[in-house]
């Protein structure tokens, strides 16, 4: 047989090993789930009791007024606002407090919270680091 | 070994340094069985061409120097880099049929044949005959091609989308927001998070805190 295609046929024969072994596949006694979380909890009589903070809930603010749809035109050319970093926002929220306090004389290095920066994350429910909140 | 080792082992041998690229994309079932691994066919010597010097692109309209369409003018419909190949539209081409079963003769197309760099020449827009192209800057800086023989600037064809979306012309649908509305700036700078500024919107109390936890 020629070289093409002894090296060809090497292809076409044989399983595709590598791709993931899904509950899609297998005999029917392959029973696995594709990686739910669990809603609730499983109590020791066997019974399953949904826990209402496990269940996820969407919470949407009203849309009133809302424009934006889920495609932009191609019309639309690019846009010039520069990407946000964490200098441009500390210039424009925290920065301005500071420079004026500072120039009046009540700035206190020791009374940051006043600007909205906090001095650690324990207490907070959506903490920044390490972050507990999916986005 | 290391990671990265590994990984850009993997990303390298993707193709044999001695793959020999032909007209179909080399994932398509076509290349693979042309070029399967473990093949080491004669190799292809192929002129080295810088990124900078490279004149002809996809738009173009040129002329075939050498052949058997010699002295037609096409459009370039696809530019192959590693092979210093270009196809043109309907030049060059051989006759096939395609989608043939055992009782229909198929669909007869034109299947055209790649032409090299050298067989290919540019068109001068002003006398439509082809010429060799230099690269040269303009008065404000810009790079241009240029023809050697008049000096007339031949400008780089319009990129079109493949899907035929013509910007100016496209009209909104229902499920696309408008220009003006897309462009407004309606974002305040604010240290809370997107999740807290929702809560402050909606009323949204929560005292409750999470067990601490550890994870390893």
């Amino acid at each position: 047989m020629g070289l093409l295609s002894t090296l060809t046929r090497g292809l076409i024969r044989g399983a595709d090993r590598m791709s993931a072994f899904t509950s899609k596949r297998g005999p029917r006694s392959n029973y696995k789930g594709r990686g739910a979380r669990p809603a609730g909890r499983l109590t020791c009589s066997g019974k399953f009791v949904p826990v209402r903070e496990m269940i996820p809930e969407f919470v949407v603010p009203s849309l009133q007024g809302f424009n934006l749809k889920p495609y932009v035109s191609y019309r639309a050319p690019e846009g010039t606002e520069p990407t946000l970093t964490t200098e441009m926002l500390f210039n424009e929220t925290v920065a301005p407090h500071i420079k004026r306090d500072f120039e009046e004389g009540t700035f206190d290095k020791n009374n940051l919270e006043k600007y909205g920066l906090d001095p650690e994350q324990k207490g907070k429910l959506f903490k920044l680091h390490p972050k507990n909140f999916v986005r | 070994m290391r990671l990265t080792a590994l990984l850009s082992m993997a990303a390298k041998a993707a193709f044999p340094r001695d793959y020999r690229y032909g007209t179909s994309r080399p994932w398509t079932f076509a290349a693979k069985r042309r070029n399967p691994p473990g093949l080491h066919r004669r190799k292809v010597f192929v002129d080295d061409i810088p990124n900078e010097n490279w004149s002809v692109f996809k738009g173009d309209t040129v002329e075939i120097l050498a052949g058997k369409d010699k002295g037609k003018q096409g459009k370039v419909i696809q530019v192959f880099r590693h092979r210093n190949w270009v196809i043109l539209e309907g030049l060059n081409a051989h006759y096939r049929f395609i989608g043939k079963t055992n009782d229909y003769r198929g669909t007869y197309i034109a299947s055209e044949a790649p032409l090299l760099l050298t067989q290919i020449s540019l068109i001068d827009p002003t006398d439509r005959k082809p010429t060799e192209v230099g690269w040269r800057f303009t008065e404000e800086g810009e790079r241009v091609r240029v023809s050697t023989r008049t000096g007339r600037i031949i400008p780089k064809p319009p990129v079109q989308r493949s899907d035929g979306v013509v910007r100016e012309q496209w009209k909104d649908g229902p499920k696309d927001t408008p220009t003006e509305d897309a462009l407004l700036k309606t974002y305040t700078p604010s240290l809370k998070t997107l999740e807290e500024e929702v809560m402050d919107a909606m009323g949204i109390k929560e005292d409750r805190r999470n067990h601490t936890s550890y994870w390893y």
